[in-house]
């Protein structure tokens, strides 16, 4: 329904803009404000998930405008865990704007005529499906913490190896706090997207015998598993960590940005 | 009754003056007995730092001139300090300006380095010095806390103090930032003296648990390790000892680089490249800086410390703007309180409430005495005021120990009984 999906874009962005003035004045009670509000958005945005599974008759994730705003709670989620398991206080002026983009993405985005969920879900295995997208979408959130957090650890590095101090320097966490929290979301985030990428073979061998099409997104999907692969594997045998893990963090979303857009501009067997 | 400081600052005089005048503690009590007589000067405190000395008093019944004159003569005699060199260098403020004045100190907007934490401690010293010899009563009992929760309200609301401004919690900020938590962090101490050593303490503070000490004589090694708890490590074998340590405090006299970007580089391949943070506090350096472009390395050298401290300097003057909002409200919380809890108006106003019912019913029964003698007339004056005398006089007593007690509710009770309030702020403000 559009009025919980509005609603939830109008908190996501008091959300947001709280939190950014939070981050740039260092006041713990902007980020309260921010906090309150992400809540109740969140809860407006589930209702509006769910009634929109239920009036659609479809697991909610063909379109464009359906994949922001699951990629958008998704966030949300990962937001929540980060938080509160490392307070680091700068990840929401971060990730809160980013959310509040990507609902007013699905808020504004037509869904596209030519998808026809219905027909593309008969046949074969279909359950495979929601754990196919579902997962994959966490897995895509999680990237954007590594993301987030890699950005942040360049600025933060960047500070303290040209010893100037700048607006960066007194209010995001400490070195190691953001390189832990890439390596915890990277984890996570791979163990997603291996979950999809397992759940989408089976689903495919279920329908026609096949697991690979050499797709352009199955072959991009691959490659971004095979980079976070690489980047966790270093991350434990090599003790690659710091500026290094957090380029491969910047270009890993690339990746998956191109996953996620390129795939569909190339046309393929994936609908998006 | 007023509130009237008097004395001079690192702003105000220089350091010759500031040393002539400065009180130790003996010579603190000693003047204090002697300044505060109990009759003009009611009250008084002396607060003597490297940095300043001011002399604070509650006075009575005396204009604020008179009072600063005095106490700058009381200063001139005791110091021994010329008058006119002294008068070059006083600043007098009184009343509102006085408690600003003070609130402003202990919140540390007022000192060399803005929000450096000891002056709140200085001033402790100094009540309770104070507070000691007998010379603080009601007014300074009051402004003083006032002053400490000022304080307390201000480095928590702001960030005054929370900016490193010393090298070696400088240096524990860094630390911080790139360790997140210190705890359990080993630190490797090349050379000796005394910056580096004080870095070292503040680590360990931090959290830093683990403590490697080395030096070009193994002596000198030994006995700095045994003073900070750690262990003597060998100083052939540095490459190893550096691949332990989190933190390397670098200060040796060394006119070459003690450690090189080799070296560096290969205890960083030994710790599996985990950060490390070198402080080199030796000039000329002992790290090469070029050990900073390898990753997950971090080199300050003096310098940089120093221009961490600068920028910190900076940040703190931003934020004591925010401070002096909260002093302003202080100020004016405090002088309502003061207003409240000044005795002479109550007193006073109590009396001529008695009298004018006294007077009002004498007029009233006035008509039916006929003729009076003048002796006759001054007998019934001189009665009327005996009897309210003999009954205000055991109110006031109750009324001064309240006070004394610092009992609010106890003197508002008063005031209500008496409904005193309407007459008061008037007076007050005469």
């Amino acid at each position: 329904m559009k009025i919980f999906l509005l609603t939830a874009l109008a908190a996501y962005i008091v959300a947001a803009i709280h939190s950014v003035l939070g981050f740039i004045n260092q006041k713990r009670a902007l980020e309260r404000v921010a906090h309150l509000s992400l809540g109740f958005g969140f809860a407006a945005h589930t209702i509006a998930l769910i009634m929109d599974w239920a009036s659609g008759g479809y697991y909610p994730l063909f379109h464009f405008s359906e994949t922001f705003s699951f990629l958008g709670w998704a966030l949300v989620i990962a937001y929540a865990i980060f938080f509160r398991h490392y307070r680091a206080h700068a990840l929401g002026g971060f990730t809160l704007p980013l959310v509040a983009l990507l609902v007013l993405a699905a808020n504004i985005s037509q869904k596209e005529g030519d998808l026809r969920p219905h027909a593309l879900m008969r046949g074969e295995a279909t359950w495979l499906f929601p754990i196919h997208t579902t997962s994959l979408f966490f897995a895509y959130a999680a990237f954007v913490v590594v993301f987030i957090a890699s950005i942040m650890y360049l600025l933060q590095e960047r500070e303290l190896k040209l010893k100037h101090f700048g607006i960066a320097f007194h209010r995001l966490p400490a070195l190691a706090t953001i390189d832990e929290i890439s390596a915890v979301a990277a984890s996570i985030g791979f163990a997603f997207l291996t979950l999809g990428i397992i759940a989408g073979m089976s689903w495919s061998f279920a329908r026609d015998g096949r697991v690979w099409r050499n797709d352009p997104k199955e072959v991009l999907a691959a490659t971004t598993w095979l980079l976070y692969l690489a980047l966790l594997s270093q991350r434990h045998l090599a003790g690659w960590r710091g500026r290094r893990a957090a380029w491969v963090g910047v270009a890993g979303f690339a990746l998956v940005l191109c996953t996620f857009f390129g795939a569909r501009l190339m046309g393929g067997y994936h609908v998006f | 009754m007023s509130i009237v400081l008097v004395g001079l600052n690192h702003r105000t005089a220089p350091v010759e003056v500031r040393e002539r005048l400065a009180f130790s503690e003996e010579a603190c009590a000693e003047s204090l007995r002697k300044l505060v007589d109990g009759d003009a000067i009611r009250e008084g405190m002396i607060f003597s730092t490297c940095n300043r000395v001011e002399i604070l008093t509650a006075t009575e019944g005396r204009q604020v001139s008179d009072t600063a004159a005095r106490i700058s003569d009381f200063l001139s005699e005791t110091r021994q300090v010329p008058q006119d060199l002294l008068h070059r260098h006083l600043y007098v403020h009184s009343d509102e300006q006085a408690v600003r004045h003070v609130f402003r100190v202990a919140a540390s907007l007022d000192s060399m380095v803005v929000g450096e934490p000891q002056i709140l401690g200085q001033v402790r010293r100094a009540y309770a010095l104070a507070v000691e010899t007998g010379t603080v009563g009601r007014v300074l009992h009051r402004l003083l806390h006032h002053a400490f929760r000022t304080a307390k309200r201000v480095r928590t609301e702001t960030g005054i103090g929370a900016a490193a401004v010393s090298v070696s919690y400088t240096a524990v900020e860094l630390g911080r930032k790139i360790f997140g938590s210190l705890d359990g962090r080993t630190v490797l101490l090349i050379g000796a003296g005394e910056m580096a050593e004080l870095a070292l303490k503040y680590l360990v503070k931090a959290g830093a648990s683990r403590i490697l000490v080395t030096n070009r004589t193994d002596a000198k090694a030994e006995e700095l390790a045994t003073r900070f708890g750690g262990e003597a490590v060998d100083y052939a074998r540095l490459v190893e000892n550096l691949a332990q340590a989190d933190i390397i405090i670098c200060s040796t006299g060394a006119d070459r680089y003690v450690i090189t970007s080799e070296m560096a580089r290969q205890a960083l391949v030994a710790r599996r490249h985990q950060p490390a943070f070198f402080i080199d506090i030796s000039v000329p350096r002992n790290v090469d800086p070029k050990v900073g472009e390898l990753d997950n390395l971090f080199v300050f050298d003096i310098d940089d410390l120093e221009a961490v401290i600068e920028s910190n300097i900076r940040e703190r003057e931003r934020e004591a703007q925010r401070a002096e909002l909260i002093v302003d409200a202080e100020v004016m919380r405090f002088q309502q309180q003061l207003r409240n809890m000044d005795f002479g108006p109550i007193v006073s106003a109590l009396k001529q409430k008695l009298i004018e019912i006294a007077r009002h019913e004498y007029a009233r029964q006035r008509p039916r005495l006929g003729h009076l003698t003048p002796e006759q007339e001054r007998a019934i004056e001189t009665m009327l005021m005996a009897t309210v005398n003999k009954i205000s006089h055991p109110i006031i007593h109750r009324l001064r120990r309240s006070y004394e007690a610092g009992n609010i509710d106890n003197v508002q009770a008063w005031r209500d009984i008496f409904e005193l309030d309407s007459g008061l702020g008037k007076e007050f403000d005469d």
